[in-house]
């Protein structure tokens, strides 16, 4: 019979248990784990280690012509860091993320804003319809980004707008979102509206551990309903909006499909409005898999590291005490 | 991007059930009638669904050893996919019957270096076409020349200030492409090994500026053709005319068919009184690709469908100008195109049209990064309100910079 | 009103209960319809003729429904019907698959303590880092290799890894799978594998649902993946083939209707599992796991 020691007990449940926990004195070391672990590394590796290593090895490679005069073929050598220089040197490149950087600074905030907002609102116990009105908000979440931006693009389209409709039933004109500089919140609220309900959830999950006494004893002293949620409850739930702030962060860097499928409906966006599109582009339309594997890694390399940033910044604040 | 064939590929591979694509619903007619009369050889077609990402994807396909016997590729990309190495050289397999098919600037589409590399399928001649109904209504003769052009844009404007005479999308690479060699422009040259990119030049500038102007004064509607805003103008007649190509019709057709009987085809305006020239735009060519393994049944195969009776019947039928000369003869003997029942001349105009086109431009080993860098800088251009001229100085500095980065040499 | 005590009533004071309990439902009631707005518009959308769509207020329904839904499974015979298929195959073999895979290792990242476990944990969750793209094109060139490409395999295999939902199963069987209950099995002689079915999966499942919807979802909307794997249009699943549509739309005006009526038809599969699977799933174990 084990001891059942109440305190490794307590030890053992935890995700990052001490390494020296032992069972019925015996230290178990097997092959076990790496069996269950078997297929996720297997896939990991052929799926996401082998082909950034390749993608890696690409980047230092270059399609030149090599003999062959006036149509030679194009071929694959070595040429080292030419392709790094070229998308660092790359204006458009540069620029993509320069538009990046606002459609960012509109999506992330609101995202969370208002995912935080309708979170705290769910939470709060007088308010009337939450089933409704979390499922609703939710439902975005279900709809493909192509398929959103196709419904956000039409409703945006002068011709079949139905706000435009408004606008000029009433004298004015059709309203530009999809003409710089409304398009940049345009395209950012299609976003936005795919993932407030997403990140809504994480958060209002993580309210709904907060056990209840904690509000009583301020509601005691006469906190405002506004006070509890700004002082108690949102450091509370730091880690969560932690979570939200990394998921927004990454997939700001990473937006791609909305751009693109909003471009045959918007002159404005170029060929290479966000970084990722520009490599679509090179890869593909410019046939030139080399620089868009050099241009992936670095923006790979830039999503790592903004990150690790954000994990530092917020670690402090939001692990500091509970560690 | 457009050109009427969006550059899709179309893919068979005889004798072997693996999946093929194509482009739009004419090449699984070529591969039916195919595939009935030669049983010995059977060809699969898929649809790979088309669109301007689709030689793209035939490069990425070959790279992965995953390409087709057969492609159907605009004119324009086929330099690239030779020096991406997709497209086999053919003139070995080129039967003299097959040859003599086509005229030899027809052939000059498809022949780089004196090697074939494609049988040619549709061509382009550039044309105008515009609505008869409302030029008469409005009380707009046709012009005949560039600058008449204009003045008749001036008079649209006049008579019904929501109409305009055209759209002018500064992102039409194909067609800006054939203005400019309309003009004289040579964007690009080989002589022996050396290339000259000519994007820049005094004929290329000065179409740049003809429709600089016409923007300024407000003459032409700025946008992406054929998005659904561009479409609702043209069903309430407030876009009038589309300088294009001899497959024009069908298109307009396709989102517009209740202007049938409204369209004809004029030839298309000329820089100076009296010339008849003109280029191509668009149109695309079969070529064998170079994972191919039985090349030569699959030129037999391209040679067939775009050479032979039944071919050019499917060709007519789906609104393709044919490349052969077999199939411009038969032509002018089918009935106009759905759009101007009206226009029984419509054919022979066409004939006309095809003997006087300029042979063909020299593509260059860069197209697609030529057709992109333009887009690129006309669309910023436009938005900006920046001379669209300094975008063909910018196009023509990314052209040669890639070209000369890859190996290539280039003339100053 | 506000003499109840203090541990059974959350409210205190007077004028703010009125006021408290409008704002917020107002206001998520706002935040409700404007959700609801994009998925309404494309209902009535679909409802009108390819005529109707451009010359009418859109929010007034039409009269093409049932001329869209006929256009629309007859496009390219049938192709529609065969990417809700191909959606299905890929997001429901995908999803089982990936709950599996994520479940076992999640266990055994947290329920076992051996050499090089924090570097295969850290190395899984970096995956989440790198942009889809990047790993498209390699991944496929490599499947090519393999001769898979272009194939349902190559869109199902890189489907089934997901770093998140090995993390979500990791968090999950720490919390909900108690040590002392795999002890008192391995006590009874259970092999390990045992261990797995019997023990934990039953304790996991709320955990292993939330992982299938989330690998479901992703999987279903998933677009770069299948657009570069494929180029056969009958193995699209339902995101790539309605960007074809409309990216082929600028040569035909009804092609927009198409598309419309083809994503409202989409969105109502997922809509559908995500209300009946929400009793089931528990979002709080991503949120629990970070407290520590």
């Amino acid at each position: 019979m084990t001891t059942q020691n109440p305190a490794r007990r307590a030890a053992e449940s935890l995700p990052n248990r001490p390494r020296t926990v032992r069972t019925t004195g015996r230290r178990r070391v097997s092959v076990v784990p790496y069996l269950f672990l078997a297929p996720a590394i297997l896939l990991l590796v052929v799926f996401l280690l082998v082909p950034i290593g390749y993608a890696v090895y690409l980047s230092f490679q270059g399609l030149r012509v090599v003999g062959g005069g006036a149509f030679g073929k194009r071929q694959q050598i070595f040429v080292g860091f030419d392709n790094y220089i070229a998308a660092v040197t790359d204006p458009e490149f540069v620029a993509s993320f320069g538009r990046l950087a606002v459609y960012g600074l509109i999506a992330v905030p609101f995202t969370l804003g208002f995912a935080l907002l309708f979170a705290l609102l769910l939470d709060h116990p007088r308010t009337r319809g939450t089933r409704f009105s979390r499922t609703a908000i939710f439902i975005p979440y279900a709809v493909p980004g192509v398929v959103a931006t196709l419904m956000w693009g039409f409703m945006y389209l002068p011709s079949t707008s139905p706000f435009s409709y408004l606008t000029e039933a009433f004298g004015g004109g059709p309203i530009p979102f999809l003409d710089l500089p409304w398009l940049f919140p345009s395209v950012a609220n299609i976003s936005i509206w795919g993932g407030v309900g997403f990140n809504m959830i994480i958060i209002y999950t993580a309210l709904r551990g907060v056990p209840a006494d904690i509000y009583d004893s301020a509601r005691i002293d006469g906190a405002s309903d506004w006070q509890i949620a700004w002082r108690i409850k949102i450091p509370l739930i730091s880690p969560a909006l932690v979570l939200t702030g990394l998921f927004s962060l990454i997939g700001t860097l990473q937006v791609y499909g909305e751009p693109t499928t909003l471009a045959p409906m918007a002159p404005a966006i170029s060929q290479t409005w966000v970084p990722l599109m520009t490599i679509y582009r090179d890869a593909f339309t410019r046939d030139d898999l080399p620089l868009a594997s050099a241009s992936s890694v670095i923006l790979a390399g830039g999503t790592v590291v903004a990150s690790l940033v954000l994990l530092k910044i917020t670690r402090k604040r939001a692990f500091g005490d509970s560690r | 991007m457009l050109s009427g064939r969006s550059g899709g590929p179309g893919m068979d591979e005889p004798r072997t059930a693996e999946p093929s694509a194509a482009w739009g619903t004419a090449q699984k007619g070529f591969v039916d009638a195919w595939n009935a009369s030669h049983p010995n050889i059977q060809v699969t077609h898929t649809d790979a669904g088309g669109g301007t990402d689709s030689s793209a994807k035939l490069l990425t396909a070959a790279r992965a050893g995953e390409a087709p016997d057969v492609a159907l590729v605009e004119y324009q990309t086929l330099p690239s996919l030779i020096v991406g190495d997709v497209a086999t050289d053919i003139t070995q397999y080129v039967g003299d019957e097959t040859r003599g098919a086509f005229s030899d600037s027809t052939w000059g589409l498809t022949t780089f270096n004196d090697a074939i590399y494609g049988v040619p399928q549709d061509v382009g001649p550039m044309a105008l076409i515009y609505n008869q109904a409302r030029f008469a209504e409005l009380g707009i003769t046709v012009p005949t020349i560039w600058a008449e052009f204009a003045t008749a844009a001036e008079q649209v404007r006049k008579a019904d200030p929501s109409t305009y005479i055209a759209a002018f999308s500064p992102e039409e690479f194909g067609f800006f492409a054939g203005m400019s060699q309309q003009a004289g422009a040579k964007w690009w040259e080989v002589d022996g090994e050396t290339w000259t990119v000519g994007i820049d030049g005094e004929a290329s500038r000065s179409v740049a500026a003809y429709w600089q102007d016409l923007v300024d004064r407000d003459l032409v509607r700025v946008e992406p053709l054929l998005t659904p805003e561009y479409n609702t103008a043209l069903n309430a007649g407030q876009i009038l005319s589309w300088p294009s190509a001899l497959w024009a019709p069908g298109v307009i057709y396709g989102v517009a068919p209740e202007q049938a009987g409204k369209w004809a085809m004029a030839p298309l305006p000329q820089w100076t009184p009296g010339d008849k020239a003109v280029a191509y735009q668009g149109g695309s060519g079969v070529v064998v690709t170079t994972s191919a393994e039985h090349p030569q049944e699959a030129t037999e195969f391209a040679a067939w469908i775009n050479s032979s009776q039944e071919g050019a019947d499917v060709q007519l039928s789906t609104g393709q100008y044919p490349a052969s000369t077999l199939g411009q003869q038969a032509a002018v003997a089918s009935p106009p195109p759905v759009l101007m029942p009206q226009q029984t001349d419509f054919w022979k105009v066409a004939s006309q049209i095809a003997a006087d086109t300029i042979p063909s431009i020299t593509w260059g080993p860069n197209v697609n990064v030529a057709s992109s860098a333009f887009q690129d800088a006309m669309g910023k251009a436009a938005l900006a309100g920046t001379p669209l001229a300094d975008a063909l100085t910018e196009t023509q500095h990314v052209v040669v910079d890639d070209m000369t980065t890859t190996g290539f040499q280039v003339a100053d | 009103m506000s003499i109840a005590a203090p541990a059974l009533d959350r409210t205190v004071g007077t004028r703010k209960d009125r006021g408290g309990r409008l704002l917020p439902t107002i206001v998520l009631l706002v935040g409700a319809l404007y959700c609801l707005v994009a998925v309404a518009w494309v209902l009535v959308a679909s409802t009108k003729s390819p005529g109707e769509l451009f010359s009418t207020f859109t929010f007034a329904p039409g009269t093409g429904l049932l001329e869209n839904l006929g256009n629309l499974f007859a496009y390219g015979g049938g192709q529609f019907g065969k990417w809700a298929l191909n959606s299905l195959l890929y997001a429901g073999v995908g999803a089982v698959a990936s709950t599996v895979v994520s479940a076992m290792a999640g266990f055994a990242l947290a329920k076992y303590d051996f050499p090089g476990r924090n570097l295969i944990f850290y190395t899984i969750l970096g995956g989440v880092l790198i942009p889809g793209i990047t790993l498209a094109i390699p991944q496929y060139l490599l499947l090519s290799n393999l001769g898979l490409a272009g194939s349902y395999w190559s869109v199902l295999l890189p489907s089934i890894i997901s770093p998140f939902g090995i993390y979500l199963s990791r968090v999950y069987a720490a919390a909900a799978v108690p040590a002392e209950t795999i002890e008192a099995a391995r006590i009874d002689g259970a092999t390990e594998a045992r261990i797995f079915t019997r023990v934990a999966v039953p304790m996991m499942i709320p955990g292993m649902v939330t992982v299938f919807m989330l690998q479901f979802v992703g999987i279903w909307n998933n677009f770069l993946l299948p657009y570069i794997m494929l180029s056969d249009q009958n193995r699209y699943p339902l995101t790539v083939g309605l960007y074809t549509l409309l990216a082929k739309g600028s040569g035909e005006a009804s092609l927009y209707s198409l598309a419309i009526t083809g994503a409202m038809l989409s969105i109502i599969p997922l809509v559908a599992l995500m209300l009946f699977l929400q009793r089931f799933w528990k979002l709080d174990l991503i949120s629990g796991g970070l407290k520590g």
